[in-house]
């Protein structure tokens, strides 16, 4: 599971772990190994790879613990120590071409919507489109807006772990929003989803 | 930080909207909702943007449970002190004798060795030469020699050869479908042979379906090279499925999502993307049945979701409730209409 922890929870639990607890070194392991996992298998599609700098990662977060900085943000920090690491080892290993890989074979996923009030059967053929054309974005772009929208970093952080400027980032977004709008907004309207809005949004926080 | 003035556009982009709609907490709940409270004429398009922002989503592949022991087990292991370091009561001097000097180390050693030899030679007997051949509506998970796991589809064979430890190259030849996961062995390729194509890898997941005189391979992860007599070889990426026929001249690369061609794995299939057809004639591969269409616009039907495919009569009854149709049956045959 990913963590929900709130930003003075992710200061706390750190500093923890920087001054020597075991129990927050395992804490930060259950809350972050998954997530690591998942992000770094869209990164490079090869298990074996992710696994073996997962284990340097997290030895190396253990054997420099005292001198680490500090983070209110431990996803960001450990997204960026990992994408370095693994890109490194991909362009060690040259049997993969690690620019082919990254974000390569990334697939948007159109969920169902939790509001549940379109018609389901139209928004299929809506959702086809729209992943289809979402799909078509460039692997960097692709990563920027699974970073922003699927891990909640910030620009900033997004800039900063794949090492590009904040003004790519700024563009990502609105490319991306352009092509949501063309495609949802319309959908939307015809099924008069926003009459019933109320609602949808009382559903929504009865759900979380 | 949102004002009265935002648009549904500026609520997509502001990185606190975003977080609190990725990954909601107690403290971002609170906010927001007093938000909406306090400026209820922006709640129709805060709704827009929650669905805008919700619809960016990621396919994402979940490590197993085992995997991420194994890997915590990995860290841990070199993390932790070894034993001896730790037990309070050592306070005198370290002796040197070397452990197999030590009578009980040796008798456990040879104990040992002489076990390792004869499981060795029983493991080496038990393995040559091996065919598995599955029954209709059956699978099998077959963990081979050198670590690398294959299942194996209803109505398939494998044969193994005997010398996948040592060999130069690993070798297997299957007829039917299967789903194959090859453990890592230094500079040993391993080789699936199929009647139109032989599918050659380092280390790999990847499924392969030789029904209906052609090859159909769909790769996973890592990198095999197919090829196939006449026609030239091809490296696949993660991905791609190749299509081999006898007929065509050259073999053929798409994109697909690779999840959608192994949940037979899981005992279902996913229909998205098939034509009724092509669907009826997997059932009538994995449960050696025969499906026939008594309404010829059944034929054109779209179809989405996952069909179960554990039995046969209650996969073909789903079938005919997607379908809005009626189904009978007699002896191994049914008929939809």
């Amino acid at each position: 599971m990913t963590d929900r922890l709130t930003s003075a929870e992710h200061i706390h639990l750190w500093d923890t772990f920087r001054s020597g607890s075991r129990d927050a070194f395992s804490k930060l392991y259950e809350l972050f190994a998954a997530d690591l996992y998942r992000y770094g298998y869209n990164l490079i599609r090869n298990r074996q790879v992710v696994e073996d700098c997962l284990h340097e990662l997290f030895l190396h977060l253990h054997e420099n613990r005292e001198r680490l900085g500090a983070t209110d943000n431990i996803r960001f920090y450990l997204y960026r120590s990992l994408r370095r690491r693994l890109l490194d080892t991909v362009g060690r290993l040259n049997k993969l071409d690690s620019d082919s890989y990254i974000f390569d074979t990334a697939e948007f996923l159109i969920q169902p919507y939790e509001s549940a009030l379109i018609d389901e059967q139209l928004l299929d053929q809506q959702k086809l489109v729209l992943i289809h054309e979402l799909n078509r974005l460039p692997k960097r772009q692709k990563e920027i807006l699974y970073l922003v929208y699927m891990k909640g970093l910030s620009y900033q952080q997004a800039a900063e772990v794949m090492d590009i400027t904040m003004k790519s980032v700024y563009n990502t977004i609105n490319v991306a929003l352009t092509t949501l709008r063309a495609y949802v907004r319309e959908s939307f309207k015809q099924r008069g989803v926003v009459l019933s809005v109320a609602g949808a949004v009382l559903a929504y926080f009865m759900k979380i | 930080m949102p004002h009265p003035a935002f648009t549904v556009e500026d609520f997509c982009k502001d990185p606190d909207f975003i977080r609190w709609v990725a990954m909601p907490t107690d403290e971002s709940n609170r906010f927001w909702q007093l938000y909406m409270a306090e400026n209820p004429g922006q709640v129709p398009d805060i709704q827009i943007a929650i669905d805008y922002v919700k619809t960016i989503r990621f396919r994402e592949n979940e490590p197993s449970q085992q995997d991420l022991a194994r890997l915590k087990q990995r860290i841990w292991a070199d993390i932790e002190p070894p034993i001896s370091n730790r037990n309070p009561h050592w306070t005198g001097p370290v002796r040197t004798v070397q452990w197999y000097r030590q009578p009980y180390w040796a008798a456990a050693a040879v104990v040992l060795l002489v076990s390792l030899v004869g499981v060795g030679w029983w493991a080496w007997r038990a393995n040559a030469d091996l065919t598995y051949q599955t029954a209709f509506g059956k699978i099998q998970e077959i963990k081979l020699a050198d670590g690398s796991v294959v299942t194996l589809n209803a109505n398939s064979s494998l044969k193994v050869a005997d010398n996948l430890l040592d060999g130069p190259v690993r070798e297997v030849w299957l007829n039917g479908e299967a789903y194959f996961d090859i453990a890592k062995r230094q500079g040993s390729k391993f080789i699936v042979h199929t009647p139109e194509a032989n599918v050659e890898v380092l280390g790999t997941e990847f499924n392969v379906n030789t029904r209906r005189e052609q090859t159909n391979v769909v790769l996973h992860e890592g990198k095999v090279q197919l090829s196939a007599d006449n026609q030239s070889a091809v490296v696949m990426k993660p991905g791609d499925m190749a299509i081999v026929t006898p007929k065509s001249r050259q073999i053929q690369l798409k994109s697909v999502q690779p999840d959608a061609y192994d949940a037979w794995k899981e005992s279902y299939i996913v229909l998205d993307g098939k034509s009724l057809p092509e669907i009826i004639d997997i059932l009538q591969d994995t449960f050696g049945v025969t499906i026939k269409l008594d309404d010829a616009r059944l034929a054109g039907k779209k179809l989405t979701g996952k069909l179960r495919t554990e039995v046969a009569d209650d996969c073909v009854d789903n079938l005919s409730i997607i379908l809005e149709s009626e189904v009978s049956k007699t002896g191994d045959t049914y008929v939809l209409k």
